[in-house]
């Protein structure tokens, strides 16, 4: 048990390793198959280290630079089922590229080598309580990431790909600002050289730092690390990225990059909170800035016609849900931490079926998108289940997350914040709704391409659905300990 | 001695928003990084030590020489125009400079920064070659141009950095000055990219995907 923290170097190195390896690799396939491997051994790796985290309680590396707590132990798990989910649908869905030569060796090496260059990156800033090492991370992955949009180069790609390095750098960078205040902020308790970073140091201290230091900081993080998590207004890198970027890539886009950077907000939000003398001013702005988005995602959702798009302005609409409900504090919280889980397990397999369909139809229009239940009834249905989950219908647990956070709006007093809510959960369910119905079950003609699914392909579909269903009926209580003691990191419930 | 790099820091803003060509923007932009690469060596004084000097050293490095190698290639490759093509012509763009100037030092005068630094204008001169990042960001319509507006917000943060906090971890700053460098250098690729992709490097008219 005191030896766990062996495990976080070994994340780090597992993934630097492997994506060595797969930039060696004798053929695409190879390739490929080294990123799923890969990936789910890195995956459970993760998925001990959560495990060995007891609630409440903190696994830390001598000299107090890695440590995993509640918060960082469930965002691993979740970045895991995330990569895994991503790395097992990419041989399928790159097989025809493998096939004609358009992902050839060259291209697969170096979507290897990006792919687990990210993931070490994303670990990195789970696994780090240095503020400033958590920024590196960060601003790693946006520069990986980058070059994934863009695997197979087309116009629309690199234009993607242009518009999120320039904005998320530009974002990253005001973060880095923002760090340097929080840690100049320290100045007067006493906290000073390596240890002002320390998220640990800067927590236990937190009464003691300079107030308007310390707003002007936390401002500037949330622009900052806001840019990357897609809050808007800061969010017009996200549609062209989702939409353009490789189907395995979008699933790690839309389910984990998002919460990475918002996890960094996360961490700052008690900081910030109990330095302003726990009145809410931190808060506030999370709020402000989750209602604003799942307002825009609504106003977009209703007009789109892409179906990736689509996707991914519905990811617009759930980060700013987590952030409300982070916002929200108490139930909130603990809805905002179920509610991620759930949006990020829902999303990569909603885009494991779109990027099958688009493949099976020949287009991104939902338009041609016809009777997908019939014409390829796997990925129809895979479709299909994760967007009525995604909209929040019963009995799935996003239903009961959103419910829970409305409950908690009302019951803090804030009508006003509820009903906007609500306003935006009714119009995004409409507008998906409206899509999803004639794309499962409308007449069109048959495509001609009925691939057979292969028992990984069925595996990747179906125990995510059937995790979504379950989280609806049954929530284990270890599971909701694990909410509840990653609610409890984001601040003191009240 | 700090005080004359410091106005020189400003001066090179002005030249930045007031030139025309693209090759000379990229040469002021490397004057103004070795300036800022100075910066550590100038507000160190007396505890003047090897770490500084290494940072100092790697900053004139990177934002002195290899940046504007890497962009002039960018630029050589490209067979578009050489001039900056403003969506803010020179003169506004001068004047926003001077109110970027104005504002940083109002602001500075609001925040109250506890500073370490030897020079009372370090603050406001960080800010301002931030707001002129951004400014250059937002108002030029080359690709290249907007990498030169990043890599002076980010002169603007590193010189922000050196004043309010002193001692910032080496793997930190280690870490930031890769993680620029990688970043300018994917940009560099990216523009490349985009040049052979598009015939032009105007990001303006990268807008087919909106909505």
């Amino acid at each position: 048990m005191t030896q766990a923290w062996v495990l976080i170097p070994a994340i780090l190195i597992l993934p630097a390793l492997l994506a060595v390896a797969g930039m060696l690799s004798r053929s695409a396939r190879v390739a490929l198959g080294i990123c799923a491997a890969g990936t789910v051994a890195t995956g459970a790796l993760m998925a001990a280290l959560a495990a060995l985290v007891p609630h409440g309680a903190a696994v830390t590396v001598p000299g107090g630079w890695l440590r995993v707590d509640s918060l960082s132990a469930l965002h691993l798990v979740v970045m895991a089922i995330v990569f895994c989910l991503g790395a097992l649908q990419a041989p399928g869905y790159f097989r025809h590229g493998v096939a004609d030569g358009s992902f050839d060796r060259r291209t697969a090496r170096r979507y290897a080598g990006l792919w687990f260059g990210s993931l070490a990156a994303m670990a990195a800033v789970l696994l780090s309580n240095n503020l400033g090492l958590m920024w590196v991370g960060i601003e790693a992955t946006t520069l990986l990431t980058a070059f994934l949009i863009c695997v197979t180069t087309t116009p629309g790609s690199l234009e993607a790909m242009w518009k999120y390095l320039l904005m998320c750098s530009v974002g990253v960078a005001l973060a880095f600002t923002g760090t340097l205040l929080l840690a100049a902020s320290a100045g007067r308790t006493g906290i000073h050289g390596t240890e002002a970073l320390l998220w640990t140091s800067l927590a236990a201290s937190a009464r003691g730092l300079d107030v308007q230091l310390v707003k002007a900081g936390f401002v500037f993080i949330v622009i900052g690390y806001g840019t990357k998590a897609g809050l808007a207004p800061m969010h017009n890198w996200l549609p062209d990225a989702h939409s353009q970027a490789p189907a395995p890539v979008s699933a790690v886009f839309s389910g984990f990059l998002l919460n990475a950077a918002l996890y960094c907000i996360l961490r700052c939000l008690p900081v910030a909170e109990a330095a302003t003398g726990d009145a809410g001013w931190a808060r506030g702005i999370l709020v402000a800035a989750g209602l604003v988005s799942i307002l825009t995602a609504a106003a977009f959702v209703v007009v789109q016609r892409d179906l990736k798009r689509l996707l991914a302005y519905s990811s617009l609409e759930h980060i700013g849900i987590v952030t409300l409900g982070a916002g929200i504090g108490g139930v909130g919280a603990f809805a905002a931490m179920y509610h991620m889980v759930l949006h990020s397990i829902a999303k990569s397999t909603a885009f494991t079926g779109a990027g099958r369909l688009i493949e099976i139809f020949g287009g991104n229009d939902m338009k041609r998108i016809r009777g997908s239940l019939s014409a390829a009834p796997l990925w129809g249905t895979c479709l299909l289940v994760s967007l009525l989950a995604l909209v929040g219908t019963a009995p799935f647990g996003l239903f009961f997350s959103e419910f829970m956070m409305l409950r908690a709006a009302f019951d803090a007093g804030s009508y006003a914040v509820g009903a906007a809510f609500l306003a935006g959960l009714s119009i995004v369910f409409i507008g998906v709704l409206r899509h999803a119905i004639p794309m499962a079950w409308a007449p069109g003609e048959k495509p001609a391409n009925p691939h057979v699914p292969g028992i990984v392909e069925w595996l990747i579909v179906a125990l995510p659905l059937a995790a979504l269903l379950l989280s609806g009926l049954w929530m284990p209580s270890f599971v909701r300990e694990a909410f509840a003691a990653a609610a409890s990191v984001t601040g003191v419930l009240p | 001695m700090l005080d004359i790099v410091l106005v020189a820091l400003i001066l090179s803003n002005f030249v930045l928003l007031g030139s025309s060509r693209l090759s000379s923007c990229i040469r002021t932009a490397a004057l103004q990084g070795i300036m800022a690469g100075l910066l550590p060596l100038a507000t160190a004084g007396a505890g003047l030590s090897l770490r500084i000097v290494a940072l100092g050293l790697a900053v004139v490095a990177l934002k002195g020489f290899v940046f504007p190698h890497l962009l002039n290639r960018a630029l050589r490759e490209s067979a578009t125009s050489r001039e900056v093509q403003p969506f803010v012509g020179y003169t506004p763009s001068l004047l926003a400079g001077l109110l970027a100037l104005a504002a940083s030092f109002w602001l500075d005068g609001r925040l109250a920064l506890p500073t370490h630094s030897a020079s009372s204008i370090l603050v406001p001169v960080s800010f301002s070659l931030m707001f002129t990042g951004i400014f250059l960001l937002v108002a030029r319509r080359t690709a290249v141009n907007q990498v030169l507006g990043y890599i002076v917000l980010e002169n603007g943060i590193y010189a922000f950095s050196l004043a309010v906090v002193r001692d910032i971890p080496f793997l930190v700053e280690l870490g930031v000055l890769m993680d620029m460098f990688v970043a300018v250098f994917v940009m560099g690729i990216a523009i490349y990219r985009i040049n052979s992709e598009f015939d032009h490097i105007d990001s303006d008219r990268l807008s087919t995907l909106k909505g």
